[in-house]
């Protein structure tokens, strides 16, 4: 019993079920004959394991909802992949998003859903929680009405909602049921990729937990993997196994989640940690001077010499990549493991 | 549904008014299939008589009884109003919701057109088409005119609303999970929108009522097929004002003005009962 139960792992750990190759994927304006690039995803190449729960942290504007729209096939002009490939694993179909887009279709909500951000205005307003179901779900479930209405209750209940919220319009409910009802539904057809995109920014701490507990017992249940992105650190250190730190647009470092927290290789991550509030710490915290750069018009070299306290003269010329790094991850620092911030 | 309308007429004064008002005309409208008389028939009765126990509205100087007269009008008018407000609705809701959701050069196209008809004056063109069809122009021929002048307001107002509806996360989610165009805008985004056609159809059944009163009191309609309008064009040509038969100009305006209330007050308080959050508010929630 033991033996399975050790080998078992280990074959699903090896599984990816998500592999992007070198995804560049800009926002290109063509106005008045002056095209103008933002380069919002520039070369990212990463692996998503099956049973994980895999973050995605950075500042505001890194690039984060961009990668995730990506990755989930969901952009829209002016966005456009400009190089790359994303691929799903969904048991034996392989699915190639932008070669085969027709295939993604069939997969959405089925083996992929999106929790997206803002998930508090995600239902309508006008529509009670049980039509959400019904024009979301009812499709992808291939069940007759009874059947989906009792699977969709005791998927409720499961998730400790009081399957009466689904005659409630959205504003009867509180932010939290909401959002709960918002990964009722991501969850409804048992979907084995889950994107979440800051689900629990706009709660207060008590409810984020929740919600957080929420969706890795789902998680745990329906033994899927799951992109959480957030620039919260500490939500990434309460939930997530491996965790990107996204800068201008590209990957900083990657790695298991609670190794990058003990011993940061990026100068980049090791400042994003040490700004995480300690208690009983009552010194300030120090702040990195400057800001994101525009990815209109980034810096040449390593995107984060013009900010990196450690940067010496070939990081502004040549660009780092992803290499393996002393704690089992990647990173892309030519000074990888140097940076101590206490 | 009972209970919602029991609801309604117990705790919401204007509907409760409204529904009186309306169902006073509706009444005289089906009274109208009881007629003892031909509606075109004239001297039925006798003629210049005022209103009284024998004839209840008075009779008029082509000797009809003025109470089967209207009531026979009252239907054939508010027949034209329904047909009209129903194919315009259909065309607004439509041309709306595609042009707002869809956007681009198609928004641009649909949205060109629907501007130049909504600038064009009405009655101008309905005069002409009267005076090019003649006896062709019967009144569904009239309606169907009407209604296709008449969705180019609510169309635009409709495609505002589903301009902001198409960036909302909801709609974003929707297309996400897989739904078609047409299942996004019906299901997502017709119940949004559908306080204000509901609104928009009293007002578009009060403005087809207007359009065929006047269109009738001017004479430019099958005058012998008893309207609010063809009322007053009869009692015009007899000038009744004059002969002092009062009651023949009275009786029609005070019927019309009984139904454009009722139906503004009905339209009120159903729209604040299908916004959810109103009707919240109303039950003190």
């Amino acid at each position: 019993m033991t033996k399975v139960l050790e080998v078992k792992p280990a074959i699903v750990q090896s599984a990816d079920v998500l592999t992007i190759k070198d995804l560049k994927a800009y926002y290109v304006n063509d106005l008045f004959g002056v095209r103008r690039e933002v380069r919002a995803v520039d070369g990212i190449s990463l692996t998503v394991r099956r049973n994980e729960v895999y973050g995605i942290a950075g500042e505001s504007s890194s690039g984060k909802t961009s990668l995730i729209k990506t990755l989930a096939g969901a952009i829209r002009p002016p966005m456009r992949v400009v190089d790359g490939s994303v691929n799903f694993t969904f048991g034996n179909t392989k699915i190639d998003v932008y070669a085969e887009p027709e295939k993604m279709k069939t997969a959405r909500w089925q083996n992929l859903s999106y929790i997206m951000q803002g998930s508090m205005s995600v239902l309508n307003p006008v529509r009670r929680i049980k039509h959400a179901f019904d024009d979301f779900a009812y499709r992808h479930m291939g069940l007759d009405r009874q059947a989906f209405r009792q699977r969709v209750q005791s998927h409720l209940q499961k998730l400790g909602l009081d399957p009466n919220v689904l005659e409630a319009f959205p504003h009867q409910l509180s932010g939290g049921m909401r959002q709960r009802v918002t990964i009722a539904l991501a969850t409804v057809c048992e979907p084995e990729f889950i994107i979440a995109d800051e689900p629990t920014t706009a709660l207060d701490v008590l409810v984020q937990q929740d919600v957080l507990g929420l969706l890795k017992e789902v998680q745990g249940r329906l033994g899927s993997s799951v992109v959480f992105v957030t620039h919260d650190m500490s939500v990434h250190a309460a939930i997530t196994d491996r965790l990107a730190i996204m800068y201008a647009g590209r990957l900083a470092e990657e790695g298991p989640t609670q190794a990058m927290f003990d011993n940061p290789q990026h100068p980049y991550t090791a400042h994003l940690i040490a700004s995480l509030p300690r208690i009983g710490d009552l010194s300030i915290r120090k702040s990195l001077a400057g800001k994101p750069p525009s990815l209109a018009n980034p810096p040449s070299g390593c995107r984060f010499h013009p900010r990196c306290p450690i940067a010496v003269d070939r990081c502004s010329k040549e660009v780092p990549e992803m290499l393996p790094s002393a704690i089992g991850g990647r990173v892309a620092c030519f000074r990888a493991g140097e940076v101590s911030v206490k | 549904m009972f209970k919602v309308l029991r609801d309604l007429l117990r705790y919401n004064r204007e509907f409760l008014c409204g529904t009186l008002l309306v169902s006073i005309i509706l009444g005289v409208v089906i009274a109208s299939f009881f007629a003892p008389y031909d509606e075109m028939m004239t001297y039925a009765v006798i003629p210049d008589m005022p209103p009284g126990p024998e004839y209840w509205l008075g009779t008029n100087s082509r000797g009809q009884d003025m109470f089967w007269q209207l009531a026979a009008s009252m239907r054939n008018t508010l027949m034209f109003g329904i047909v009209v407000a129903l194919i315009s609705r259909v065309i607004a809701i439509a041309v709306g919701l595609i042009s707002g959701y869809v956007g681009g050069k198609t928004d641009q196209i649909i949205m060109a057109f629907n501007d130049t008809l909504g600038a064009l004056p009405n009655i101008p063109i309905l005069l002409l088409l009267v005076f090019v069809l003649r006896d062709q122009m019967t009144w569904p021929v009239l309606a169907l005119t009407a209604a296709l002048l008449g969705w180019t307001h609510d169309s635009r107002l409709i495609r505002s609303v589903a301009m902001s509806l198409r960036t909302r996360e909801f709609t974003r989610h929707a297309a996400f999970s897989g739904m078609r165009t047409g299942q996004i805008l019906l299901r997502e985004h017709l119940p949004y929108v559908m306080p204000i056609v509901f609104f928009t159809t009293m007002n578009n059944l009060i403005w087809a009522i207007g359009l065929e009163v006047t269109l009738s009191i001017l004479g430019f309609s099958d005058i012998n097929r008893p309207t609010i309008g063809g009322m007053i064009y009869w009692a015009n040509a007899h000038s009744a004002m004059v002969a002092g038969i009062w009651w023949w100009i009275a009786v029609p305006m005070v019927a019309v003005v009984m139904l454009f209330i009722g139906l503004f007050l009905l339209a009120m308080s159903v729209n604040e009962y299908i916004d959810p959050r109103s009707r919240l508010a109303r039950m003190g929630a």
